[in-house]
């Protein structure tokens, strides 16, 4: 397993700098929808997105859909994936249900595209806490050989998202874990549940660049360096910035 | 809060493009929260400037219970002009 951030000037914790490079490997092998290549490929694309000079043309834009052209790409994902990766990245706080229905209409299908999104937030989110640190992007893994598993749950079903999810009472034995077992599941959980292993994989990164679930909630305690209160000041001037309501 | 004003500069500057800003930011956060606190800092701009990704390309909606309980801060913000549901 890579070690992430081995030569870093700071002190990562063991169990951050251990969930970064199980994000890593994720990333690298076959997945649900996407194989290895692929995936690495749609992470290489996230970090080329903010060079693309169609989205710094759509992203000034009043309507970034006004804007027509062709993305910056690398050339190794079909430009549908490429769409999206860069809307993502680019800018996500304009993202539309038209928008995303346009993408499904063109081809990519709905597991393919949260599998997407899920291995561009992986990217994000390890790429800019090494930017935080000063510290250069860690290498993309290698991608491991293997054909991607196409599982659907069974219990995904349209909801008051623009994906398919799972609510609790319809995960099955397969998607064990995904969700918390003494409270209800927030929204942001449900996201990507259509594809189970993006949760689990993404959760895991949740729960040490940010806090365990069960703790998010406790101020009884500190559970790291700085405060709950500078943690979530920091989160809510992140999503500010974002223009992200959730 | 503690360096409430110096944790907002440093978010501010990991989401922008500005390299020296970066190093500024950082370099007067470090001796306020310590090196571990600064991990832990960039950990969750990291983790947010993420999630909020999914959040938006997923058009989640906020939960009913949420969605009241901020009502009246939503509102004396404007933060519903955010809302994925405003979008086209």
């Amino acid at each position: 397993m890579p070690v992430l951030h081995a030569s870093a000037p700071y002190p990562i914790r063991d169990d951050l700098a251990a969930s970064q490079a199980r994000a890593w490997a994720h990333i690298a092998r076959p997945g649900t929808w996407w194989d290895g290549a692929a995936r690495v490929a749609i992470a290489a694309q996230t970090r080329q997105a903010p060079l693309c000079a169609l989205c710094r043309r759509r992203k000034d834009a009043v309507s970034p859909m006004a804007i027509e052209g062709t993305h910056d790409s690398l050339g190794r994902l079909p430009e549908m994936v490429v769409e999206v990766v860069h809307r993502v990245r680019t800018d996500p706080s304009r993202l539309g249900e038209r928008w995303y229905r346009k993408v499904i209409g063109g081809g990519l299908t709905e597991g393919q595209y949260v599998e997407v999104v899920s291995v561009v937030a992986h990217t994000v989110a390890i790429d800019t806490m090494a930017r935080g640190l000063g510290l250069e992007p860690t290498p993309l893994p290698a991608p491991e050989p293997g054909s991607p598993s196409h599982y659907r749950p069974k219990g995904a079903k349209p909801g008051s998202a623009w994906v398919p999810w799972i609510e609790p009472a319809g995960a099955s034995a397969s998607e064990a874990g995904i969700y918390p077992s003494d409270r209800p599941p927030a929204n942001i959980m449900k996201a990507m549940s259509l594809v189970p292993d993006e949760v689990r994989s993404f959760f895991d990164l949740v729960t040490h660049q940010y806090l365990p679930g069960a703790v998010m909630r406790d101020f009884s305690r500190e559970y790291r360096a700085i405060s709950h209160a500078q943690i979530e000041l920091l989160a809510a001037r992140v999503s500010a910035l974002n223009r992200c309501l959730y | 809060m503690p360096y409430g004003r110096l944790l907002v500069a440093f978010a501010e500057a990991v989401l922008g493009e500005d390299h020296g800003a970066l190093a500024r930011a950082r370099d007067a956060l470090m001796p306020a929260v310590g090196p571990v606190g600064l991990v832990d800092a960039a950990g969750v701009v990291g983790l947010f400037n993420a999630i909020d990704r999914v959040a938006d390309a997923t058009g989640i909606p906020l939960e009913p219970e949420k969605a009241a309980a901020s009502a009246d801060f939503r509102a004396r913000l404007d933060l519903d002009r955010f809302a994925v549901a405003e979008r086209d």
